[in-house]
């Protein structure tokens, strides 16, 4: 039983080794030749791009559920010109990287593993191999590259879908002034405080996470993309470790990364 | 689907209306080149004798002379040991049969030639380099100088047939993309595909035996001077598989490639081979030439052949 348990402890620290090896030398690679700039803007394009309309839309209804829901809260206090402060406040800090950073893991993170797995299992990944080509400076480097770079943008047009679709319930449904609502959110935005005298600290938390984010979706996607086997059903599985293992993450991380900003950054 | 499913589809398909013209559109299409050498296979088989109409390279004519590939003492072991004191040898030019039942670690040795796998003891060496010790970058600079043909083709399924086999001439020559679709081309040609019909083909619109052939073609791209087979003819049918075992007698008489060939299919073994290893209980029981094979009165390598 013991000895059960000890070999398992000893697979799970192995298969964590392997993590942060692959992590370690996809990062690493970004900085040698040669580096695949064709397959960086494929990524992004897939990444990024190709995720616009389902960030985007989950953004807007999410504002616009965040101004419908605090309404009736605020509407006891006679407060609801603050929608605005209270839905920029929650979409900037936490929905918007939450919430793109959940999207981009199902969509991208189980593609990623989907089309890795797919390789390995048609010996694909050997195939890169023996032609001399190193499967993770030409597969996981672009990738995480790409995620890196593109997850802050799609969390900045997450967050500002939302805050519009916060904005079309303000003004249609509890008649506050589209202008009053706007000016709100600018007021929560500077509230938050500046670092560096114009940089609002909200901006720090809304890019770092997805930052943040973008790497640890990649990195698991293509780790249990590249460790693969048993066939079509591995990519099955391969495929769902990647979404939970990846979404779980995500929101442990988020928790820890918020309260170190904000003993950082206090408002 | 596997290849052999997908392989056996594109012959019911000819076989449904052989004569019949496809459209350039079709996916999977019979080029007169393909009839031509189809044609001159089946006789071939009726006769059951050595290829003909083929030139020898004049390197390969020539009597073998140093080890290109050479496994000495080779102990390989994951959970359970796979192999255990494997040593054999290939001659410039020579064709390396590797044969044996399932699971007994014939693509292990692949593995370890392309070092892809490190042995736990005992050395290879390609081309008088031991490559047991180099490190990653140098390994993928020994594996330059091979070519590798998958059992499954493991073609690049994001790619068309051009890209896939200019892929090795894009990563590690110099060549314009001029030299290039030159070289391509002619590397279809070789293995007898009609590269005006498949170069902008994507490998799923073909065949098993032709992604077999693209395989191989990626494979020599690089000119290499070793050509890695792992069941090279596994799950084709009877004259697809004699096609790819006359690609590999060409391959060697015309161009003197070294190879090593995985396969389970002793009649394309015989037809093929220079020498014959064959292994069982994880360990190198025959190594010799078909003659020899069909002349021993081992009684294993008697069962292993059965009634051939």
């Amino acid at each position: 039983m013991l000895e059960r348990f000890n070999d398992s402890a000893k697979r799970k620290v192995y298969a964590l080794q392997e993590f942060f090896v692959l992590s370690g030398k996809a990062i690493g690679f970004a900085f040698s030749r040669p580096f695949y700039g064709g397959d960086l803007i494929q990524q992004m394009d897939a990444i990024g791009v190709q995720s616009l309309p389902i960030v985007l839309l989950t953004g807007f209804f999410t504002g616009m559920v965040l101004a419908l829901q605090s309404s009736v809260q605020l509407k006891t206090f006679g407060a609801t010109m603050y929608i605005g402060r209270l839905v920029a406040a929650s979409m900037i800090r936490e929905l918007g990287p939450v919430l793109a950073g959940l999207m981009v893991a199902g969509r991208v993170g189980s593609g990623i593993a989907a089309q890795l797995g797919s390789m390995r299992v048609t010996e694909q990944i050997d195939a890169l191999n023996t032609l001399g080509t190193d499967p993770i400076r030409k597969l996981v480097t672009p990738r995480v590259l790409a995620a890196l770079i593109m997850m802050p943008m799609l969390t900045v047009i997450n967050d500002f879908a939302g805050i519009l679709g916060g904005s079309v319930i303000a003004s249609a449904y509890v008649g506050i002034p589209t202008s009053l609502y706007w000016r709100t959110v600018f007021e929560q935005i500077a509230a938050g405080g500046f670092i560096f005298k114009y940089i609002p600290n909200d901006f720090i938390h809304g890019l770092l996470k997805p930052f943040v984010f973008g790497g640890i979706i990649s990195l698991v996607a293509c780790n249990f993309g590249l460790k693969t086997t048993g066939g079509t059903e591995g990519v099955g599985v391969a495929t769902t470790r990647t979404v939970v293992t990846a979404s779980i993450l995500l929101l442990v991380v988020d928790y820890f990364i918020t309260q170190v900003l904000l003993a950082v950054l206090p408002s | 689907m596997s290849d052999g499913e997908d392989g056996r589809r594109g012959d019911d398909r000819r076989q449904q209306n052989p004569n019949a013209e496809v459209a350039p559109s079709t996916p999977i299409r019979r080029g007169a080149d393909e009839v031509r050498v189809r044609s001159a296979i089946r006789t071939e088989l009726a006769s059951d004798g050595p290829a003909k109409g083929e030139e020898s390279h004049p390197d390969a004519a020539a009597t073998p002379s140093k080890n290109v590939i050479a496994l000495d003492n080779v102990f390989l072991a994951f959970d359970q040991p796979i192999l255990e004191d494997v040593t054999f040898s290939a001659s410039e030019g020579e064709t390396i049969v590797v044969a044996g039942e399932s699971g007994t670690g014939k693509s292990t040795i692949l593995k370890l030639l392309l070092r892809l796998l490190v042995p736990d003891k005992g050395k290879v060496f390609i081309e008088d380099e031991e490559i047991t010790e180099l490190n990653f970058a140098d390994a993928l600079k020994v594996r330059q100088k091979m070519g590798m043909v998958f059992q499954g083709a493991a073609l690049f399924d994001s790619m068309t047939v051009f890209e896939n086999i200019a892929y090795p001439l894009r990563e590690h020559t110099e060549l314009d993309e001029a030299e290039i679709m030159a070289r391509v081309t002619e590397k279809l040609s070789f293995v007898d595909l009609d590269p005006d019909r498949v170069l902008d083909q994507m490998p799923s619109d073909l065949s098993g035996g032709m992604r077999k052939r693209v395989g191989i073609a990626r494979g020599m791209a690089n000119n290499p001077k070793i050509m890695l087979y792992d069941e090279p003819t596994s799950g084709l049918d009877p004259l697809t598989t004699a096609t790819i075992t006359h690609l590999i007698i060409k391959l060697q008489r015309e161009l003197g490639v070294t190879s090593v060939v995985v396969t389970h299919d002793i009649r394309s073994a015989f037809r093929m081979a220079s020498k014959i290893a064959v292994l069982n209980e994880k360990k190198i029981c025959f190594f010799g030439t078909p003659e020899e094979m069909a002349g021993s009165d081992d009684k294993y390598l008697h069962d292993f052949l059965g009634g051939f």
